[in-house]
């Protein structure tokens, strides 16, 4: 295998409550190669997030790295502080989160806030920040006449092609999507995927794709990690987990799919948790 | 459209509600229209399901059935009698106890300050005067066990203390408590993990046969319809345009938005590409679904909408 792009190793980060510490994530390790999309997906409170979020730095307090390292790109980002930090986050990796409909800030046009993002990062030169804009805004589907409005008047899913090309801004080589689609309609969504799976393609980045959805996940990955109660407990090409799960919680998870080509009206008796 | 089930003597059994030629306009320059000419029939101890995107109208369908929005045009039947317009303080009370909801999110749903022995006796206090408090509570526990939740366990618990899908177990108790002929719920597993939803909708298939009650299943998840629902309904701009036995929608869709739709429908195993690109083929379909077309017969107890343009098979 090439060298990878991100390799995280015995990422451990724990939650400080008032009288112990809560392990949210528990000596998680995983690679993503150059322009590899990997799905990281399990249930609510697994961690799939507080692992996103220590890739990106975005713990604070009470959230702690309380150990493991993780590199991206020969940067130990774990060591990144102040400035440098500010820096390096956006030009080298970027975040679409799952409320990216509401990150848009509703009191500036979406010009005004392409304008902040480059300024904060060093690119003043007007012309330049108004020909990059219209160009990654027409990367998402989006005319660039529509920079002049604010965002309550796009719909949800245009919110979120604006965010995505936001990410893309500084063409960083990660970007982390936790949960980008899931408060959209299914047709938006795989529009939204299909578009991301493309920019890929074309641009070269990798993604760190959170998800619940193991169906959605199966087809937009290369590589799909399941994690349980904090750990990572399995990781495989989509295909090949599915053909042969190798940890009994993931081939639960599988089973757990609505399926459309399933028997009509199966009634389990399965008890409730 | 017709959804009638036709039994084995060849009469149709009464449906627990209906709702026909219903439309819902709400005002605004210019007005909106949520709903137009909705015709469906719930059977007791079958389910129907309603399928739609945001804005399709579904959620103002529920709505209009619990009496939170009033219809702008048609009638709603209950039980064989015209409930459009219901009066007083009694009627209304009756219509919400054979009508009841189960709301999308199960953490609004219950009042954190109270238990939830509290949530199930005081609908039966309203509903059932009759019952001392002893009654009321053993009536609580029977109605856990119903939705597979130990009463020692769960009666004396707050919601906070309880999980998400446990919530919407409490929930779908409550809604039951009053021995409701029809249940609406209004994606009742959309905010929980895959992992347990599939059990949440075996509970309410199950209540809904043994029980007999007439169910209205309300979801985006087209994928989830077969679980719980004989029927099926596709609704997009506040119009059915196809509803048949949900077998046959699902497996031979007549509609090009239905197709559309189970399109999307994340699949597993089948990487984005295989099939080509979406985009393309929704911009055609939402164009000729829009507009209001007949709804004719395609097959036994099958209905789709005509459209404006013949679109292409997917």
């Amino acid at each position: 295998m090439t060298t990878p792009l991100l390799s995280v190793r015995g990422l451990c980060v724990d939650y400080a409550t008032s009288d112990r510490l809560v392990r949210a994530a528990h000596e998680v390790s995983f690679d993503i190669g150059p322009g590899e999309v990997l799905g990281l997906a399990g249930e609510s409170g697994s961690g799939k997030s507080t692992v996103a979020f220590a890739v990106a730095r975005l713990h604070r307090p009470p959230a702690f790295v309380t150990g493991g390292t993780v590199m991206l790109d020969g940067t130990d980002v774990l060591a990144l502080e102040g400035e440098d930090l500010r820096r390096w986050r956006w030009r080298h990796l970027s975040v679409v989160l799952q409320s990216a409909m509401n990150a848009l800030n509703p009191l500036l046009t979406v010009e005004a806030q392409f304008r902040d993002l480059f300024e904060a990062h060093g690119i003043t030169n007007r012309t330049e920040i108004a020909d990059r804009s219209a160009e990654l805004v027409r990367m998402v589907g989006i005319s660039p006449d529509r920079l002049r409005d604010h965002p309550h008047r796009f719909s949800g899913g245009m919110r979120q092609r604006l965010v995505i090309a936001m990410a893309l801004a500084l063409s960083p080589k990660l970007v982390i999507m936790d949960e980008p689609t899931t408060a959209l309609d299914v047709v938006v969504q795989r529009e939204i995927l299909e578009e991301v799976a493309e920019l890929r393609r074309r641009l070269g980045f990798s993604v760190l794709f959170i998800t619940h959805d193991l169906a959605l996940m199966s087809q937009f990955c290369d590589r799909v990690g399941i994690m349980l109660n904090g750990q990572l407990v399995e990781t495989a090409a989509p295909s090949d987990m599915i053909a042969a799960p190798r940890h009994p919680y993931t081939a639960k998870l599988w089973a757990s799919l609505p399926r459309l080509d399933a028997d009509p009206l199966p009634l389990s008796k399965e008890a409730a948790p | 459209m017709s959804m009638t089930p036709t039994s084995t003597n060849g009469t149709a059994p009464r449906p627990a509600l209906e709702l026909r030629g219903l439309s819902v306009t709400f005002p605004g320059r210019p007005p909106v229209k949520a709903l137009s000419d909705v015709t469906l029939q719930l059977h007791p101890g079958r389910a129907l399901a309603l399928v739609g995107e945001s804005g399709s109208g579904k959620s103002t369908a529920a709505k209009v059935l619990t009496r939170l929005v009033a219809p702008s045009d048609g009638h709603i039947i209950l039980d064989g009698q015209d409930a459009t317009r219901i009066n007083g303080r009694e009627a209304r009370l009756d219509y919400c106890r054979r009508v009841q909801m189960v709301f999308q999110d199960p953490f609004a749903a219950l009042n954190p300050a109270h238990t939830v022995a509290h949530h199930l006796v005081r609908p039966l206090a309203l509903h059932r005067p009759e019952l001392d408090a002893a009654a009321r509570l053993e009536r609580a526990a029977d109605l856990l066990r119903q939705v597979d939740l130990d009463p020692a366990a769960a009666l004396p618990k707050y919601p906070h203390e309880l999980s998400g899908g446990q919530r919407q177990r409490v929930n779908l108790a409550r809604a039951l408590a009053v021995e409701p002929q029809v249940v609406i719920a209004d994606e009742p597993t959309s905010m929980l993990d895959v992992s347990i939803r599939l059990s949440v909708l075996d509970t309410l298939n199950r209540l809904k046969r043994d029980r007999g009650i007439a169910l209205l299943y309300i979801t985006h998840d087209i994928a989830t319809a077969r679980h719980v629902a004989e029927e099926t309904a596709v609704i997009y701009r506040g119009r059915i345009v196809e509803a048949g036995p949900t077998d046959t929608v699902l497996r031979q869709p007549q509609h090009p938005y239905t197709r559309l739709l189970l399109d999307a429908v994340p699949r597993v195993g089948r990487p984005f590409g295989a099939t080509g690109r979406i985009s393309a083929e929704a911009e055609r379909v939402r164009a000729v679904s829009a507009g209001p077309g007949e709804l004719v017969p395609v097959g036994p107890g099958h209905l789709a909408r005509r459209t404006a343009a013949p679109v292409a098979n997917a």
